[in-house]
């Protein structure tokens, strides 16, 4: 009997081992000297300079502190971040993209900045989207880092030999400029495509709802409502369908970091795609993209399915926000100061970005500057709902384009299962 | 008399007490020796274990987790989770996922091992080094491998199963249908459990007595009837005990579907792992999680109870 017990115990204790394995993680805990900033692989990839310079002119002030820049990936850094929140060892500085920041604000995890909004350069002119974005309650709980629109990257040379002589100025003439791309490259090239676009990526697929006049969800003040289920959002989302199976043989179920766009699109498997400005230059990037296309690449801006405007593109942004655990506060406000001067954000906008400050417009300008701002002029942004990164990290709108595309259930069918989810998700009470 | 009487007493009271003191320390003692392991024991394993059951009763998002103190909430966690289609869906896959993983594993990696017997010395030694290759392979290195290879757009699978002329594979995404993915993610882990059972039933081999194995086949016993009346039977208890560890990982199983599959989060594609994954770290709900977990643990126990109850029994005959 007792060794009955005791095999039971065994295999019970080994399988609760294994389950909660699963679901637990870990971070090193950063001494005190030691500054821990943790950054988006976009800094990595498109201005390493600019973070560099910033730990530089940081270490020139405090030369007895270290810096550690940490990278993260979108996909996982608000779990990595909860689990720092828990055990209490967070980062001292943290990236937050403008759509994850109500959540946590509202959750107490971030330190109030709101007295020194003045230690911040440009901070009197920054732009009203991001600056929002970093408050909540009247309070400020964030710096904000840039912001990002969204263009059409293409290869000149493959238009002109397709018989385009210039860049589409309405959706259908897109397709057709597509078709014919489809036509001269891709019976050669199995994997090619004219518009490379990820299939589940719903930055891309939430411009074509918009562009219709459909919304991903209204709010009456109290109640928050889907509204992709709605008769123009179902005509955005036909259309994304429709561009997406003709001109794009990118995967109908793995996003659009993985791979990036610039990957298919230097090895000429793409003859364009639509992305954040700053692959523009991630594409010519002699480690992960190719440096020769620099005379053949070129940038517009998406146009609409109404011909001469252009479609609404993502108002992408970060914030730099420092969670209320931190220890350095004073500290990690003189770092965010240094990478977020007006000598940074140029670089920033170099890299393909619009800056954080309106005083500093100025400097897009350029390709692919001129059409970033092009776009810029007609943006989205998501609701803006406590409950919102739920959704995100959710996959709600993953999970119904990949159903659409993959024609797993109709538009309608998919749609209104996810308008459903987001109506309960955003008005639940936690 | 009476002082005569009290020093018996005395005495007696004393060997008692003597007497006593040695049964006692006989029988503290191997308790005593028992204690640090148990206290450890105690530290990793039970308080982890009482804190999530616990857990599982409270509201806990992520204003609690700032706060490091959650709401009390009775069973409304498991109410939720056992009204939620997507549970009972994502179990029911998660069954039958692990039980043709637990199959194939089994099976192969006996195969393998019945091989081994076979084979020259030479060979056995090029197939062991092969084996203990594969099972020291990172988990995480070994998708990233697997990810290449069935990569829709280069990868070298759809690359050779075109050349050879099994069909047109460029471009085909093999992670576009559940079906399809759940199978790519059951060849790696079948990939990476082989070894262990391989080297376990081939160890196992060893003690089936070989003259009995003679004598069956002077009697005219055929392989398969030799296999199934002398080796399985002597086997049992290791067959036993690796196809319940194999079930408890399996149903379990989360690095290798996870980063697989990590971008084609569909709900189609939920094993139990990701589901409670998704719930708890990706909604911030770890009270929701907890009671999943907590259920997990339940069906796993109840999955392999047939196996364990096998065990039981043997170790009751032993």
């Amino acid at each position: 009997m007792k060794r009955r017990i005791s095999v039971a115990l065994c295999l019970a204790v080994v399988s609760a081992a294994a389950i909660a394995a699963g679901t637990m993680g870990a971070t090193s805990k950063a001494t005190a000297t030691t500054l821990t900033v943790w950054l988006q692989v976009d800094a990595q990839s498109g201005w390493p300079t600019v973070v560099q310079q910033a730990n530089d002119a940081f270490t020139k002030q405090h030369p007895d502190v270290t810096v550690d820049v940490q990278y993260q990936q979108w996909n996982t850094h608000l779990q990595k971040f909860d689990a720092t929140l828990a055990g209490g060892n967070t980062p001292d500085v943290i990236e937050m993209g403008n759509t994850e920041m109500t959540k946590y604000m509202a959750a107490g995890a971030f330190a109030d900045i709101t007295a020194d909004k003045g230690k911040f350069p440009n901070s009197s002119s920054w732009l009203k989207g991001l600056e929002q974005s970093s408050t909540y309650g009247g309070k400020l709980y964030g710096v904000p880092y840039y912001a990002g629109s969204r263009v059409v990257i293409y290869r000149t040379d493959y238009f002109k030999k397709a018989g385009i002589s210039a860049p589409p100025t309405s959706l259908s003439q897109l397709t057709a400029d597509g078709k014919k791309l489809m036509a001269a490259y891709g019976a050669k090239d199995k994997t090619f495509s004219a518009f490379y676009v990820a299939g589940p990526d719903w930055y891309s697929a939430m411009s074509f709802v918009y562009d219709y006049g459909g919304q991903i969800a209204t709010s009456n003040g109290t109640q928050w409502t889907g509204a992709l289920d709605q008769p123009n959002a179902i005509k955005g989302l036909t259309a994304y369908k429709d561009t997406f199976l003709a001109l794009s043989r990118a995967s109908k179920t793995q996003d659009e970091a993985h791979p990036f766009p610039t990957t298919p699109f230097a090895q000429g498997h793409a003859a364009s795609f639509l992305g954040p400005g700053w692959q523009y230059g991630y594409a010519l990037d002699p480690k992960a993209g190719n440096p020769k296309l620099k005379p053949v690449i070129a940038a517009f801006a998406m146009p609409s399915h109404v011909a001469g405007k252009t479609m609404p593109a993502f108002l992408g942004g970060s914030d730099l926000a420092i969670p209320a655990g931190s220890q350095n506060k004073s500290l990690a406000e003189d770092w965010i100061a240094a990478f977020t001067s007006t000598a940074g954000e140029s670089g920033i906008v170099k890299a393909g970005n619009i800056p954080n400050s309106t005083s500093l417009l100025s400097l897009v300008k350029g390709s692919p500057g001129t059409q970033l701002a092009r776009a810029a002029q007609r943006t989205w942004f998501v609701p803006t709902a406590k409950n919102w990164a739920n959704v995100e990290n959710g996959n709600v709108l993953r999970n119904m384009l990949t159903q659409i595309l993959t024609g797993k259930k109709s538009v309608q069918a998919a749609a209104t299962d996810a308008s459903k989810q987001i109506t309960s998700m955003l008005n639940a009470s936690t | 008399m009476g002082t005569n009487i009290d020093a018996a007493g005395a005495a007696y009271a004393l060997r008692r007490r003597r007497l006593s003191r040695r049964t006692l320390l006989r029988f503290a003692s191997p308790y005593a020796l028992l204690a640090p392991s148990l206290l450890v024991i105690g530290a990793i394993l039970a308080y982890p274990l009482y804190f999530l059951v616990r857990l599982s009763f409270q509201q806990y998002g992520l204003f609690q987790l700032i706060a490091h103190k959650g709401e009390w909430i009775g069973l409304h966690n498991y109410g939720v989770v056992l009204h939620d289609g997507v549970f009972w869906h994502t179990l029911l896959r998660t069954v039958v996922f692990t039980a043709v993983n637990v199959g194939l594993t089994m099976v192969l990696g006996t195969l393998v091992a019945l091989l081994l017997v076979q084979v020259s010395s030479f060979v056995r030694i090029l197939i062991t080094s092969a084996l203990v290759l594969a099972w020291a392979m990172p988990v995480v290195v070994a998708v990233q491998l697997w990810y290449w290879m069935t990569n829709f757009q280069n990868g070298v699978v759809n690359y050779v199963l075109t050349k050879a002329g099994v069909g047109d594979f460029i471009g085909h995404d093999w992670y576009v249908s559940p079906t399809s993915a759940l199978g790519i993610t059951t060849s790696l882990i079948v990939w990476g459990a082989i070894p262990f059972v391989t080297i376990t039933v081939y160890a196992g081999l060893a003690q089936v007595p070989r003259e009995l194995l003679e004598a069956a086949a002077v009697d005219g016993a055929g392989a398969v009837r030799r296999f199934r009346d002398i080796t399985v039977p002597v086997l049992k208890p290791i067959f036993l005990i690796l196809t319940s560890l194999s079930i408890i990982w399996d149903f379990g199983v989360f690095t290798q579907p996870f980063l697989l599959l990590q971008s084609r989060p569909n709900t189609d594609y939920y094993l139990m792992s990701i589901y409670l994954f998704e719930k708890s770290i990706g909604l911030h709900e770890y009270g929701l999680g907890s009671a999943i977990a907590i259920l997990m643990l339940g069906i796993v126990l109840v999955l392999s109870s047939f196996y364990v109850r096998q065990m039981v029994r043997m170790g009751d005959v032993a």
